[in-house]
Order: C-alpha cells, then sequence, then structure tokens
C-alpha cells in the first residue's frame, strides 16, 4: 500500500547550477502533519517547490496515491490534489477577501460549485465572513495568513505544503495559525509544512523529517523526534539558544 | 460660467480619448512591468489603418475601429513573442524594456514614416466638422463621439477585468504573479494575452484619433510624456488611477488652454509629470514605493 505522496531519489537543483536535492527520500502519511526541519539551505524549501511542479527534476519520482506526477505543470499538479503556499504572503492585495477565495478556486470551471464552495468556507471562518468585501491588504498580518489556508481549502486538495507559516507573526497569531492547520487536518487534509523555528513545528505536528543537506536524517513521531537527545543538541537547542 | 461648462465638457471627452489611449499602456505595464513606450507610435499604427480604410474604401473610422483593434492584437502578439517573451526571465526585465520599446518605437515610426511620409493627415467623416448646439454651448460632433465611445470602451475594459474569469486571472497577476501561478493561472498566456489587449487598445484609440486629432508618424514622441503623465499620475498600473488622471488633466488641459493659449495646455501633462514625481512618487492611487 503506497503512502499518500512518496518521494524517491529526486535531484533538483536552480538553473545550472548544483544539486540542492541530491537524492532526496520522503513519504508523506495521509491524515496527518507532518514538519519537516533542517537548517538553513537544507533544501527544505527546494523539496516543496519540486513537488508542486515549480521547480523542474533532474532525476527521481514522485508519486500521488501511486501516480506519478513527475513532469506535470504545476497547475495540473494542483489539479491533483496538491496545494502549495508560499513563504512570502500570497495573496492579492487589492482584492477583497471574497475575489481571493475566488482566485482560490480558479481551476475550477463551476461557477456556481465555486461560489457554494467559497460561502462553506466563509462559515467557517466568521471573521472572513465579516471581512468578504474588505480588500486583502487591509487586514492583520495574522487574518492575512488565515485567508490565505482558507483559500487552499476551496479546491478541497488532499495535501497542503506549507513553506513557514508561522514567519513574521506574533506568537499568540502563530497559535491561531496551527489551530487553523489543525482544522485542515481534522477535514481530512494532509499536511506537509516546513518550519525554520523547528521547536513549534514539531510540537505542533504528528510527525517529523529531519532534512540536512537535501538528504533525511531521521524520521519519526514528532513527539519522539522533540524527545530525543542527538536532535535536540544538532537541531533544537541550536535554534532555541538563538531565539 | 457658459464658457466654463463649455470647456468642462470638451475636457471631459477628451479626457475619456486619453484614458482609452493611456489604459493599454496602464494595463501592459501592470501585467508585465514593461514601460511600453511603442505604445504611442502603435496608436498611430491604428490611425492609419482607420485613416487608409476610410481613404480607400469610405470606411467610416468608428465602423473600422474594430478592425484596428483586430489589427493591433495581432501585430501585439506578434511583437511580444518576437522581442519580449524572450527576455521574460531576465532579472532587469522592466529596466531593459524601456530600451527595447524605445528601439521598437523607433522602427514602428520609421516603418510608417517610409511607407506614408510624415505628413499631417487627419480622417474625415462627415460629422468631423459638425457641432451640437445646445443654446450657447457648442460640442464638435467628433470630439462627442470619439469621447463616448472611448468612455464605453474603458468601462467595457473595467467589467472584463472586474467580472470575467480571465479578468481575475490578469488582476492577479498583476497583483502577486507568483502567487496566481500557485493557482492554476498560466502567466505566460496571461501576459501575451494582456499584451495584446493592450495593442489593441491602442489599435481602438487610433481609430479614433485619426479624426479628433491631426497626427502624423513622429506625433507619438509628443504623446509618449502626455501618456506617461497620465499612467504616473494615477499610479503606475493601476487602471482607475490612470482613468482618473487622464479625465484630471485633461480638464485642467482644456481650462489653461482657454484661459492661458494653447501652447500652454500642452504644458499642463509635463508639469504635472514633474510635481508628481517631486511630490508624490508613486501617484495618487499607487502603493508606497519601496527601497528595493
Amino acid at each position: 500500500m503506497p503512502e499518500l505522496l512518496e518521494v524517491h531519489d529526486v535531484v533538483a537543483g536552480y538553473g545550472n547550477g548544483p544539486a540542492i536535492l541530491d537524492g532526496t527520500s520522503i513519504k508523506v502519511r495521509g491524515g496527518q502533519i507532518q514538519c519537516i526541519i533542517g537548517p538553513n539551505g537544507a533544501g527544505k524549501s527546494t523539496l516543496l517547490k519540486t513537488i508542486c511542479g515549480n521547480l523542474p527534476i533532474r532525476s527521481g519520482e514522485v508519486l500521488l496515491g501511486g501516480e506519478r506526477i513527475v513532469g506535470l505543470q504545476p497547475h495540473e499538479i494542483l489539479r491533483k490534489g496538491i496545494c502549495f503556499v508560499p513563504q512570502e504572503r500570497a495573496l492579492f492585495p487589492r482584492m477583497s477577501v471574497r475575489e481571493n477565495l475566488r482566485m482560490g478556486g480558479y481551476i475550477l470551471n463551476d461557477r456556481a460549485e465555486l461560489e457554494r464552495r467559497i460561502d462553506d468556507v466563509l462559515e467557517r471562518f466568521p471573521i472572513l465572513r465579516e471581512r468578504a468585501h474588505q480588500l486583502a491588504s487591509t487586514m492583520s498580518g495574522g487574518q492575512q495568513q488565515m485567508l490565505t489556508m482558507a483559500r487552499t481549502m476551496i479546491v478541497r486538495p488532499r495535501i497542503v505544503m506549507l513553506d513557514e507559516p508561522s514567519l513574521g507573526l506574533a506568537p499568540k497569531i502563530v497559535d491561531q495559525v496551527y489551530d487553523i492547520i489543525k482544522l485542515l487536518r481534522d477535514e481530512g487534509i494532509t499536511i506537509l509544512l516546513i518550519e525554520q523555528n523547528a521547536l513549534m513545528g514539531l510540537k505542533n505536528a504528528d510527525w517529523g523529517v529531519v532534512l540536512d543537506l537535501g538528504k533525511t536524517l531521521f524520521e519519526g513521531p514528532a513527539k519522539e523526534i522533540l524527545a530525543d537527545e542527538r536532535i535536540q543538541e544538532l537541531y533544537l537547542g541550536r535554534r532555541s539558544k538563538a531565539a | 460660467m457658459t464658457n466654463a461648462i463649455q470647456v468642462l465638457i470638451l475636457g471631459v471627452m477628451l479626457g475619456g480619448v486619453y484614458a482609452l489611449m493611456a489604459s493599454g499602456l496602464t494595463l501592459i505595464f501592470g501585467v508585465m512591468r514593461i514601460v511600453n513606450l511603442a505604445h504611442p507610435i502603435m496608436i498611430i499604427w491604428g490611425a492609419f489603418v482607420a485613416y487608409w480604410l476610410f481613404k480607400l474604401y469610405g470606411i467610416d473610422p468608428l465602423v473600422s475601429m474594430p478592425i484596428a483593434a483586430a489589427f493591433m492584437f495581432l501585430v501585439g502578439i506578434v511583437l511580444y513573442k518576437l522581442v519580449y517573451a524572450r527576455e521574460a526571465a531576465s532579472a532587469k526585465y522592466s529596466e531593459m524594456t524601456v530600451l527595447l520599446t524605445f528601439a521598437v518605437a523607433l522602427v514602428m515610426d520609421g516603418a510608417v514614416s517610409t511607407a506614408f511620409s510624415n505628413t499631417q493627415r487627419v480622417t474625415s467623416p462627415p460629422y468631423a466638422t459638425d457641432a451640437f448646439i445646445f443654446g450657447p454651448i457648442f460640442i464638435p460632433t467628433a470630439q462627442l463621439y470619439a469621447g463616448i465611445v472611448s468612455i464605453i470602451l474603458v468601462g467595457g475594459l473595467f467589467a472584463f477585468l472586474q467580472f470575467t474569469r480571465t479578468g481575475y486571472a490578469i488582476r492577479a497577476t498583476t497583483q502577486n504573479r507568483t502567487a496566481a501561478q500557485l493557482l492554476g493561472v498560466n502567466v505566460a498566456f496571461i501576459s501575451l494575452l494582456t499584451f495584446a489587449i493592450g495593442s489593441a487598445l491602442a489599435g481602438a484609440s487610433g481609430a479614433l484619433v485619426s479624426f479628433v486629432f491631426s497626427f502624423f508618424p513622429a506625433k507619438h514622441w509628443e504623446w509618449i510624456a502626455v501618456l506617461m503623465s497620465l499612467v504616473v499620475l494615477g499610479g503606475m498600473g493601476k487602471l482607475v488611477g490612470t482613468i482618473v488622471g487622464a479625465f484630471v488633466l485633461s480638464i485642467i488641459a482644456a481650462f489653461v488652454g482657454t484661459y492661458a493659449g494653447a501652447t500652454w495646455s500642452t504644458i499642463t501633462f509635463f508639469l504635472a509629470l514633474f510635481l508628481i514625481l517631486l511630490i508624490r512618487p508613486q501617484g495618487l492611487f499607487g502603493d508606497p514605493i519601496e527601497g528595493t
């Protein structure tokens, strides 16, 4: 039985540059929040960009539910059910909340269905419903991140990949963002996220993967990784000293 | 007072034409970050299409306007594929396009100057010399028609951007290219389409210009500064801003022209460009300029 998403020996890099990922393999189990941690330059963002088709793959395999998705265009991969939220703000600042949600369902052809789904999502996020006609740029950072997350629900993806969802947000807001991430998981959406703040990521995840120099060093239940002394010293200690 | 109302009406009509002339320029900048210095010569090309269709077949420029637009739509596609698409990945794309579009403007100017010479021309449909007279108020029919058609076209463009799926994709690409791509927008195709639509708008406004102003190939150099002042006043790439800018500056120019003399009216645009860049470089509707 294949896992929901499997990455086998992937080699990828930017332009003609060196390979950032050099034989990376990971497996993503369905229904979980899986967090990838690792130092700067470990290839975390590159891995997500490669999976969603934004960065061409040089060799290796990516399988979604056992089906090969290597070589597909980003919008085709989105249609297959993988939604990527990049690190920088991913909203359209001069579009209203509702218009942003509408863009979230750009690949849907049935407009009536799209409007129904938008109403569903707004039902779940009363703050967004109140502000449905407000421009995205006029909302707070936390609300903008909430809108970004809510927007992914429109296409009802199988996997949502998040690149540092807590970046630049106040600690209290970060907790709210993770509450939304857990809500997505409880809706049956699998979450693959990466965090520079490893402690934060693992605390909220079900499964953890340690990635360094493009290789998976270790993986296991997030709680076990948090408790592992070796990993604490190498990847968590350094971070907590800096913080 | 009557005189002021008359000047205001003329300013509004001309503002509509300027808004249409500048709308393609601002659209192309908004989506592709191309400062299209060749936009005014594209308008001249559109004017020539309408001029020759009138001269040879007697087709009214208001009727030939869609033909001029369609012709420039195709020219836009060819130009984009030949010139702009190949540099799209360059980091200095915006800066490079200033030089590229300047070169394109020279080539397009040279082509029509050689083919048709640099003499002044004007299309003269029957209504070109008519006027509507309401008591003391006098409105030249040509300007009225051109103004109304322009306002309808700009309104149509606005509705297209606001309500259609493709319009959403164009706006999304303008505001956040990466995010648009991640949500499934084919940004390469949207860029091509937007460039072609912008070129078609130049063609359509050219047909109107052909009977509102007299034109000749080298006239586009003057229009670059006028159109840039409208776009900069509104905030680069902001369509609403450009439309507001077009009306505000045309009305001011109409008053200046009437009360200070026609030679001063063009200065309005240059002075406005100068003052905006000094006082509020992001324009009326632009986002604050960051140090990036």
